[in-house]
């Protein structure tokens, strides 16, 4: 093995050639390098900058040029430099001395440059070699060897160093034949310059310069890049930014420059970024001040003692930042400290350039990429386009030039009408383009980004991804749509960092819509859609994504268990089928039994015919499920139905073993009993399309033989007939005497009695008659009271929509409409009751027919939830006057519901504010209590003193804290009326009567409205709330925490479906910061009698992380919780 | 001679290492301390193999803790600092073994402990009395049973604090005048001596706290700005993971008397599926749902020594077959919608592991019946 010793002193020891190792960014070489020349004297500086640059090294190192700039070579070559770049430092030393420089490193025109585009600065150097040298992940070997170890070192030592590191990086690697090239061509350089030389390069590279193989020519030279010097920013000179080549908190290296790398000075600079931080801290409101300043100071330089370095680091710094601020809490103030650390660490210094330095960048490369393209530059008309960038190649790089244009926010084209369609999808694209005088100022700012536009895109697109990284984010939503601009971009890395995120945030926290608008996304950029973006250049990564995808599929079909919507019930199948492609079959089939156990009954039943359609379940056991519904009351029925036939209409007609059992069903039915159900089963039914209803028709008419509608004699006979039967039928069953199995007279076809039950009275209502009632279909074929049965339903249910719906107005539309809504009211109930009439007013209100409900009497409606739920709903787009009229039937219902719950919630909040005696040891003893208890064990002492001897001490209980507890709801009202909104109002309304409690009731959507001053009126509380917008539930959880006046004496109960529709990091800062008060959260997905909640299951993991646990709760369980939670 | 521990504290356990260590290194040590800060380092981490030159030949000092080195070494530099140290973590994470090492390390005992529950009152924290003098004899200093923290306070040794966010939250503040004043005043024993109790130089505090039962929330602002914050993450090397579990099933099962015949398979496999669930990523990359259950080092020892006796004991089919029960039982403990994130795990991860040809994932695989309701 070679002496590490020996190679560094023949490499530092050259005569003739001072080389200087050192890395792109390197504040301790950069105030060495000054110095390593002063001592050096040479008489030509190399430094390792494409020879392209030669004509910009003039304007690099003029005293009127402020750091940070960069020089970039088209969107490929990126050299950013600051006042810490050693190579900046020796250009500026040789502009001051007079002293010749030459650009050393290869012409970015040899075509070798092609071959290892990826890594224009080398291999990492921590990539490389890990050792046992203590430091924190995101430091590597030069930062630990190098930047920590050389501050108070002489510059000579510094270089030795540098170079040995250079050496022993290389010493591991292979080195690659693009840096092979580049080396030999420096040797050539070196070889060929007179006298005395100074090599400023990349540390990796110095151990090859000495000696070697010199070049040969370059074969054919490329085209000539375009060299431009732009302003930077010490924000994209950040590594985090994304930019290439930066370096980790250019302000704490710039201080370390400034500093001179002197120990003592870095060590006070290190307290001087303490105090910012602390201070950045308190600014958010934080508790940090000079006490943890302090510590922290101390901290970073005992551990840069322990560490024998002769100053604390950057990687000092930071550990003791954390270790003292950030309290072990990423979430909590821990995120506060990153953001701290983030503003003062990295800074905000702009770079500058002198005056005459010639307009490069942006500006001239976009009007040359237009001029190319033949699209409108400066000057010329505006012109309307049409692109098809499928076919045509030059459409295609007209249509990327386009979509990074708007990327960037450059106001140049506008889509046309025809253009990117807003839902599906259209392949070719229509524009309107001009370059407007806008556009100048625009590329100005842009330019900062990058100096050509594929680079200004992504590196726009990349800084708005790192904002929204910053700000806690991005959301499924900020995410998708990230995705589709990276994509349109052609942005690959960009693409692949937005799928990360896609992965991160729409499986975690998405709803169900943005999932499958995921999944929609993945396929187009699969298939390649996306014209510019080849799917091969993306990989596996979609591959992958959508993998997580179907896996977050499965694992949010469980939070759909509590929907009463049939687009949910629909998306259901979208997602099982996506999941159930994937293969994930374990937890699916048990998704879905989970569902038809414990969902809402909308969800049970499509859960029953999903598992039927994806083969969980057997088709004749889900016959009969579906033919036992038929018996449930009213609206449980109803909802199954709808639920099951939304999802698959089509399986009734697909066999017997599902049709039978609810055809028998139907058909045994007694007749007032199927009259009665008829309306519940009718809303079920009301789910089909009039042509799969026309074909479920076709079917039963087929099974039940052609339909006779002749009677076999005059009507008038047949009645006689029949009324003798009937009293025939009659007398037996009064005797008791079963009637014989075969009926003495074989019934009209019309009449049948095919009912075999005993109990049942015969029907006199058909099996086909009934169909036609069921489906609302061919009601004209009906008799007279019937009709009017099927009158009084289709003025509710219409004739139904979807496929065939054009042909229902031909057939039932003979019937008069009901002049007065009144008349239909009187109608319903004297055909099936006052309760089916008040169900059947619930689904009008569901339905918006409001002057139904208006024409109801609010004495004679039987109060339900399910009603008032329907009323309110109606309630929150009408005007006063209207609202008026309404009032006395929310009144009612109010008032009752508020009673029948209060009955039920009083008994769990009884006896609050009496403390319970404990009796266990608290450390406080009861001194005048402990001597009563022992007064039996006196005895005197020796020198004939009483002495107590105490057997029994007896101690007091720590004071109670039962009083003058808060109690804040906040409730969601961002989607629609929900009825857990109204479970929550009549609930507040109980509880604020409590003496004990105060009780505040919030509403959010996504601003905060305090309705407090009404809590105690249920009625006034549900009429005030407005439902809409969005869902912000961090700004509510930061109200509460406002007008929270004792934490451990607050409760917040949140209700929601948790569907977030801001960044997630702020709503669980929130969270945290209301935990870390020590206030006590609760998170109610849904608070109602079913227990089955509809909510985004991601997002409430999370929130149960962060402290706030989540579950469905009933109205009573609710009031349980708050009574434990007190007493 | 001492009667047999079923575990041994470790200054008694690495007596030798530590009297070693103090002999060894002679540099500057802050006062009260056993050893030097780097000796303490070493001692917590061992010598990576390699051997402390000392004053009876040179010895190599094993690892006792697996995790990054900067980690040790900023809490040494914490406590140097007297200042307090809190290890916050997972359960499982190996917290209060590193406090006792600590503590064995810096003062030469880890029994000035108090073990913070909900019932922990303010006397176990400060003094207490012996009822029956007191009431006998008055307030006196020999009535006075001092605490654990009040005997390292007067003693100049390190006192732990287990579990703190367990305690009741007024009984936590007992600690802040603790430590901003480092003296406990006994008013009982005004004009007497040892009415106050100062500590002396060497005297700091440990206090770990778990950050799945209450998280830090409960603490007043006041008491964490008195302390340095120590996250303590799982063990992040793989390889160092099996062999810990390993070693300790091993013990375990050793102890009752049976040998541990487990395939190094299925506990990598085990390791693989714990570390999967803990992280939410798979060691491939891919996405994994968390279960809400702590899914630690330390449970995973708990189920490779079951399954160790398992195979000890009751000698039967493959002892992977054993593994979904097992791992369905760590995993339902807390929220029974984490058996269906474990189904998910077998659905996703595991799945496609098997499909990737890997023989004993594919074994796991066709044991997922074990798993169905």
């Amino acid at each position: 093995m070679t002496d590490p010793r020996a190679v560094v002193e023949e490499l530092a020891g050259d005569d003739r050639v001072q080389l200087i190792g050192v890395r792109h960014h390197s504040p301790v070489l950069a105030v060495a390098v000054p110095a390593l020349l002063d001592a050096f004297a040479p008489e030509t500086v190399l430094v390792e900058l494409p020879a392209e640059m030669q004509p910009w090294v003039r304007w690099l190192a003029d005293p009127g040029t402020t750091a940070p700039v960069a020089l970039a070579a088209d969107a490929h070559v990126f050299y950013p430099f600051a006042d810490f770049s050693p190579e900046l430092a020796a250009l500026r030393w040789a502009q001051r001395n007079g002293v010749p420089v030459i650009c050393c490193d290869l012409p970015l025109t040899d075509p070798d440059w092609e071959s290892g585009r990826e890594d224009p600065s080398g291999p990492s150097l921590g990539a490389v070699v890990r050792t046992a040298l203590t430091g924190r992940d995101d430091d590597d070997l030069w930062d630990r060897l190098i930047e920590a170890g050389a501050p108070g070192s002489t510059p000579e030592g510094v270089r030795r160093a540098a170079l040995a590191a250079g050496w022993a990086l290389r010493h591991n690697t292979a080195v690659g034949p693009l840096d092979l090239r580049r080396e030999a061509w420096m040797r050539g350089h070196i070889t060929r310059t007179p006298g005395r030389v100074a090599v400023v390069v990349g540390a990796f590279h110095a151990p090859a310069l000495l000696s070697g193989p010199l070049p040969e020519e370059a074969s054919s030279p490329g085209p000539a890049p375009v060299i431009s010097l732009v302003p930077y920013t010490f924000g994209l000179l950040d590594a985090r930014s994304g930019y290439p080549a930066g370096i980790r908190d250019p302000r704490w290296q710039q201080a370390v420059h400034d500093c001179g790398a002197d120990p003592a000075r870095i060590r006070s600079a290190v307290g001087a970024f303490a105090v910012e931080v602390t201070r950045e801290l308190r600014a958010q409101g934080h508790p940090a001040g000079p006490a943890e300043a302090a510590e922290v100071t101390r901290l970073a330089a005992d551990l840069a003692g322990m560490r024998t370095l002769p100053a604390p680091g950057r990687g000092e710094l930071v550990e003791a930042l954390q270790t003292v601020l950030a309290q072990g809490s990423p979430a909590g103030v821990g995120r506060g400290v990153a953001q701290a650390m983030e503003t003062v660490l990295i800074g905000r210094q702009r770079g500058r350039l002198p005056a005459g330095a010639p307009v490069t960048g942006l500006r001239p490369a976009v009007e040359r990429e237009l001029a190319r393209l033949k699209l409108p530059g400066p000057g010329r008309p505006a012109e309307r386009i049409r692109l098809d960038p499928l076919r045509s190649p030059t459409d295609r790089v007209r249509d990327l030039t386009i979509r990074r244009l708007t990327a960037c926010g450059i106001p140049y084209a506008t889509p046309g009408t025809a253009g990117p369609a807003v839902g599906g999808e259209s392949l070719t694209s229509t524009w309107r383009v001009e370059w407007t005088p806008g556009i100048d100022a625009a590329l100005a700012l842009v330019g900062l980004h990058g100096v050509t536009l594929a680079h200004a895109a992504e590196g726009m697109l990349t800084t708005r991804r790192h904002r929204e990284t910053r700000a806690g984010g991005p959301t499924p939503e900020q995410s998708l749509t990230g995705l589709e601009a990276a994509a349109s971009c052609a942005a690959t890395t960009l693409t692949h960092a937005r799928l990360t995120d896609l992965r991160r945030s729409v499986c975690h926290t998405g709803t169900v819509t943005q999932l499958v608008t995921a999944l929609h996304l993945l396929t187009r950029l699969g298939k390649g859609h996306f014209p510019s973006l080849a799917p091969a250049a993306l990989g596996t990564a979609v591959a992958e994504a959508r993998a997580d995808l179907h896996a977050a599929a499965v694992a949010a079909v469980a939070g759909t268990a509590g929907s009463t919507r049939v687009e949910d019930a629909r998306a259901l199948y979208d997602l099982v089928r996506a999941a159930d492609e994937a293969g994930l079959l374990l937890r699916l089939s048990h998704t879905i039994r989970a569902l038809t156990r414990d969902g809402s009954p909308l969800i049970r039943g499509a859960a029953a015919a999903v598992g039927v359609l994806t083969g969980y379940e057997e088709p004749s056991a889900f016959g009969h499920r579906l033919a036992s519904w038929v018996t449930l009351p009213g609206t449980a029925a109803t909802d199954r139905l709808r639920g099951a036939l939304s999802v698959a209409g089509a399986l009734l007609q697909s066999g017997d073993e599902i049709l039978t059992p609810l055809l028998t069903t139907i058909d045994n039915l007694p007749d007032d009993d199927f009259v009665r159900r008829l309306p519940a089963l009718r809303g079920g039914f009301d789910a089909l399309t009039p042509a799969d209803r026309d074909r479920l028709l076709t079917t039963v008419t087929a099974r039940h033989g052609p339909l006779d509608e002749h009677l076999p004699t005059d009507a008038a006979t047949l009645a006689t007939w029949l009324s003798a039967d009937r009293a025939g039928l009659a007398a037996l069953t009064a005797l008791a005497l079963p009637p014989t199995s075969e009926s003495p007279h074989p019934a009209p076809a019309e009449l049948s009695f095919s009912a075999p039950s005993s109990s049942a009275l015969p029907s006199t209502i058909t099996a086909e008659q009934r169909w036609r009632l069921l489906l609302g279909r061919e009601s004209d074929q009906l008799p007279a009271r019937q009709r009017r049965l099927a009158t009084a339903l289709d003025e509710l249910y219409g004739a139904g929509h979807g496929e065939g719906a054009w042909t229902a107005g031909g057939g039932g539309g003979q019937e008069a409409a009901y002049p007065q809504v009144r008349d239909w009211l009187d109608e319903l109930q004297a055909l099936f009751g006052a309760d089916v009439r008040d169900e059947v007013l619930a689904r009008a209100a569901e339905h918006g027919r409001l002057d139904a409900v208006l024409a109801a009497d609010p004495e004679r409606v039987r109060p339900s939830i399910d009603l008032l739920h329907a009323v309110l709903s109606l309630a929150g787009g009408l005007p006063e006057a209207r609202l008026a009229r309404l009032r006395p039937l929310v009144a009612r219902l109010t008032a009752e519901l508020t009673a029948q719950l209060a009955r039920r919630i009083r008994p769990a909040l009884t006896g609050l504010g009496t403390s319970r005696p404990t009796l266990r040891p608290t450390g406080r003893l009861d001194l005048a209590a402990t001597v009563r208890r022992n007064l039996h064990t006196v005895r005197a002492d020796a020198a004939g003193r009483p002495q107590l001897v105490p057997e029994r001490p007896v101690f007091r209980t720590p004071g109670r804290r039962s009083v003058d507890w808060q109690v804040i709801l906040l409730v969601d009202v961002s989607g629609s009326m929900e009825q857990s909104t109204i479970w929550a109002a009549l609930t507040a309304s109980i509880v604020a009567g409590v003496p004990a409690l105060r009780t505040h009731f919030v509403t959010f959507s996504t601003e905060v409205i305090d309705l407090t001053d009404r809590v105690t009126d249920p009625l006034s509380l549900l009429l005030e709330i407005r439902v809409g917008g969005g869902t912000h539930i961090a700004a509510a959880l930061r109200y509460a925490r406002q007008i929270a006046l004792v934490p451990s004496r607050t409760l917040v109960i949140t209700i929601s479906d948790f569907e977030e529709g801001f960044p997630l990091g702020g709503l669980l800062t929130a969270t945290r910061a209301l935990t870390d008060d020590g206030i006590t959260l609760l998170g109610c997905a849904s608070l109602d009698d079913r227990g089955a909640p509809r909510y985004s299951t991601g997002t409430a993991a999370q929130l149960a992380a962060a402290g706030m646990p989540v579950a469905a709760l009933s109205p009573t369980e609710l009031a349980r919780w708050i009574g434990d939670q007190i007493r | 001679m001492t009667a047999v521990r079923q575990i041994d504290p470790p200054e008694h356990l690495h007596a030798g290492e530590l009297t070693f260590l103090a002999a060894a290194d002679d540099g500057r040590r802050p006062p009260g301390w056993h050893l030097t800060p780097r000796a303490v380092v070493t001692f917590v981490c061992g010598s990576g193999g390699l051997p402390v030159p000392g004053p009876g030949g040179s010895r190599v000092i094993d690892a006792k803790f697996v995790g990054e080195r900067a980690l040790v070494e900023r809490c040494v530099v914490t406590l140097a600092g007297e200042r307090g140290l809190l290890l916050v973590g997972e359960p499982g994470t190996a917290k209060s073994m590193l406090s006792e090492l600590l503590a064995a390390a810096i003062c030469g005992t880890s029994a000035l402990a108090v073990q913070g529950t909900a019932g922990t009152s303010e006397d176990q924290l400060r003094y207490g009395w012996n009822y029956a003098l007191l009431l006998a004899k008055g307030p006196s200093a020999e009535s006075l049973v001092p605490s654990p923290i009040l005997t390292a306070m007067t003693t100049g040794a390190v006192a732990r604090v287990e579990e703190i966010t367990r305690c009741l939250p007024e009984v936590q503040d007992a600690l802040v005048s603790i430590m901003s004043e480092r003296r406990i005043t006994v008013p009982e024993l005004a004009g007497q001596d040892g009415a106050v109790g100062y500590a002396v130089p060497g005297f700091c505090l440990i206090a770990t706290a778990n950050l799945r039962d209450r998280g830090v929330s409960e603490m007043s602002a006041a008491l964490k700005r008195r302390f340095n914050f120590e996250v303590v993450p799982p063990i992040a090397d793989f390889d160092a993971e099996v062999a810990l579990v390993t070693r300790q099933a091993t013990a375990a099962v050793e102890r009752g008397g049976a040998t541990f015949a487990v395939d190094e398979d299925v506990l990598a496999i085990l390791v693989t599926a714990f570390r999967d669930l803990r992280t939410g990523r798979s060691a491939e990359g891919w996405e994994v749902e968390r279960p809400s259950s702590v899914m630690s080092t330390a449970e995973a020892v708990a189920v490779a020594a079951s399954i160790g006796l398992a195979a000890a004991y009751l000698p039967g089919p493959d002892p992977l077959s054993l593994l979904p029960g097992q791992l369905l039982g760590v995993a339902r403990k807390d929220d029974p919608a984490d058996a269906a994130r474990l189904l998910a795990y077998w659905d996703g991860a595991l799945r496609r592991r098997a499909e990737a040809g890997s023989r004993s994932w594919r074994q796991l695989w066709e044991h997922r019946d074990v798993l169905r309701d």
